[in-house]
């Protein structure tokens, strides 16, 4: 499995020590079962999962069948893969822009720009946060 | 102060979340079995399409022009739960009142409450991605109203706010108000009351108090103070406490095979086990009713059978065998059978192993069974452990052939997204 994160996971904390230079004792007592299910939803309410449909961005991680997370609660940028609302469907698309303007990058190379309305026929659904890369396919059919 | 939220349209909404191509037409989402319509997005209400009209009586013009959808609830109670997931994470208190409707205590919020409710609104529309409308007041019985005034609002984020009793929007509003359009007024108390000479919202909150106690009940006195502006009602007086479990539906088609009802109640005893366990709740009789249909012409036949438990239980297995006998005592050979149900009722708060010579109730053995029954149900999936063997595409099976996918809650239903 291989994850994808718009924004730079933080370093890791390091462990606490104690005088002698090994892990307090109490680490371990704190310590719960590491939960993916949490890391990769922080935010259950406005998480949800989609399917990528087709090849087309393959070149850019995203594989026929890969599960996406979708997080609407998070702030939108330039480079964000987002769920965009295009004429009435739902698609996977890249954010460009600067930070006062965005808009999506289009595969068409004659309209390579579509910006963005609150409410018009192009607007966004939410951020794209993990895709996650099943490799042996059959286990995709649970 | 108190909050109602509400969402608006709630199913045409929910429906409308993956499937944005519904978003300015005409929807509709349809009963349990397709039945009538129960859900209808504003483009539906504008074409005169009346709400629980029966799906086939939709003039063939009309349903060219509209989208019909099953109910999916599923869908739709995932996203309730989110709905009050973020609401819940931004007030003191949260109590849900319907899946689409929640109660919210403001106590020492901020003093700018227009502001604190479009933020509400603008949440849940951002996060959860559904609209819903805000209605603020002094009491719950005002918050009710001023949430309906806040629908009315043609822009979003929909919100009223009431500060006190003596707002004149709010006078003009309860002078104009008939009894019904009132929180816990139904139709056979408001004819008492207009009998008295109270018809509007007003009158009533302005009649003697005592009196309305005396000659109506503590509920109606304390609506006619709520609407003054002081709150004395508790959200759970208007509820009516479980006083049974029902489990009923239509069949998918008519049924007169004695074996293929007896499949469908097996169904309906697991379901109404597990309604009664989950509430903690134990049942000393049981009902079963079993219905013919009532637009075949034949003489309408409908029959319930009740027996009586040993001792009051919240077994399945106990529940079923009981069920069971009495439903063979109801079936009539050569009757077509339309629909069939099972009540429960003389519920009590269930005991836990208390054993009396006099006084029985189910045994260790039984709880635990029913808790191992339970968790494996839950954990492996409904299809995991039945009663017997219960066919996915039985006759009896609810009709739903335009429900959505259950995008939030099947792995195999997710919404699927390509690019352009």
């Amino acid at each position: 499995m291989r994850m994808m994160s718009p924004a730079p996971l933080l370093p890791p904390a390091p462990l606490k020590r104690g005088a002698s230079g090994f892990p307090s004792p109490a680490d371990d007592y704190l310590d719960t079962p590491l939960d993916l299910h949490r890391h990769l939803v922080p935010r259950p309410s406005s998480t949800f999962f989609m399917q990528v449909e087709g090849n087309a961005q393959a070149h850019a991680g995203f594989h026929d069948g890969d599960l996406l997370v979708v997080d609407r609660s998070l702030a939108t940028r330039p480079g964000h893969w987002v769920i965009a609302v295009i004429e009435g469907e739902l698609c996977l698309q890249r954010l460009a822009g600067t930070s006062r303007y965005l808009w999506l990058c289009s595969a068409h190379p004659n309209q390579s720009r579509l910006p963005l309305e609150a409410d018009g026929d192009c607007r966004l659904w939410g951020v794209v946060s993990h895709v996650i890369h099943t490799l042996h396919a059959t286990d995709r059919e649970r | 102060m108190f909050a109602l939220v509400d969402c608006n349209n709630f199913y045409v909404s929910c429906e409308r979340l993956f499937a944005p191509h519904l978003e300015g037409r005409p929807v509709g989402v349809m009963s349990n079995n397709d039945g009538c319509v129960i859900a209808r997005s504003e483009e539906f209400k504008a074409l005169g399409i009346p709400m629980g009209i029966p799906t086939h009586k939709i003039a063939p013009e009309l349903r060219r022009r509209i989208t019909l959808c099953s109910s999916n609830y599923a869908l739709y109670g995932d996203l309730s739960a989110r709905v009050q997931s973020v609401l819940e994470a931004r007030v003191p208190g949260l109590d849900p009142y319907s899946i689409d409707e929640c109660f919210l205590d403001l106590r020492g919020l901020p003093d700018d409450l227009e502001a604190f409710g479009r933020e509400l609104a603008t949440a849940v529309a951002h996060e959860v991605g559904l609209p819903v409308s805000v209605g603020i007041a002094p009491t719950r019985t005002l918050a009710k109203l001023a949430n309906r005034r806040a629908k009315r609002q043609p822009v979003r984020p929909q919100v009223c706010v009431w500060y006190d009793a003596t707002t004149p929007e709010l006078e003009t509003v309860l002078r104009e108000l008939p009894l019904t359009g009132i929180w816990g007024i139904g139709e056979c108390l408001q004819a008492r009351l207009a009998g008295q000479g109270i018809v509007t919202a007003a009158a009533l909150r302005d009649a003697p108090r005592d009196w309305l106690q005396r000659r109506f009940s503590v509920v109606v006195a304390r609506t006619a103070r709520e609407l003054a502006g002081i709150s004395c009602l508790p959200l759970h007086a208007l509820e009516t406490p479980r006083r049974s479990v029902l489990c009923s539906r239509s069949f998918g088609r008519p049924l007169g095979d004695l074996d293929k009802i007896r499949t469908a109640l097996r169904h309906h005893c697991q379901r109404a086990g597990e309604k009664l366990r989950r509430d903690d709740l134990q049942a000393s009789t049981v009902g079963v009713f079993l219905r013919t249909s009532p637009f075949l012409g034949a003489s309408q036949e409908r029959s319930s059978a009740w027996g009586e438990f040993p001792f009051p239980s919240a077994d399945t297995l106990l529940l079923n065998r009981l069920a069971q006998a009495l439903v063979v005592h109801l079936w009539r050979p050569g009757t077509v059978y339309h629909k069939l149900g099972v009540m429960l009722g003389d519920l009590s708060p269930r005991r836990y192993h208390q054993p009396s010579l006099f006084d029985g109730c189910d045994s260790t053995r039984q709880e635990r069974l029913m808790m191992a029954w339970d968790a494996i149900r839950q954990r492996f999936g409904h299809e995991a452990l039945t009663l017997g063997v219960q066919s996915a595409t039985a006759d009896w099976q609810m009709q739903s052939r335009r429900r959505s996918p259950r995008y939030t809650t099947r792995w195999r239903e997710l919404p699927r997204v390509g690019s352009r």
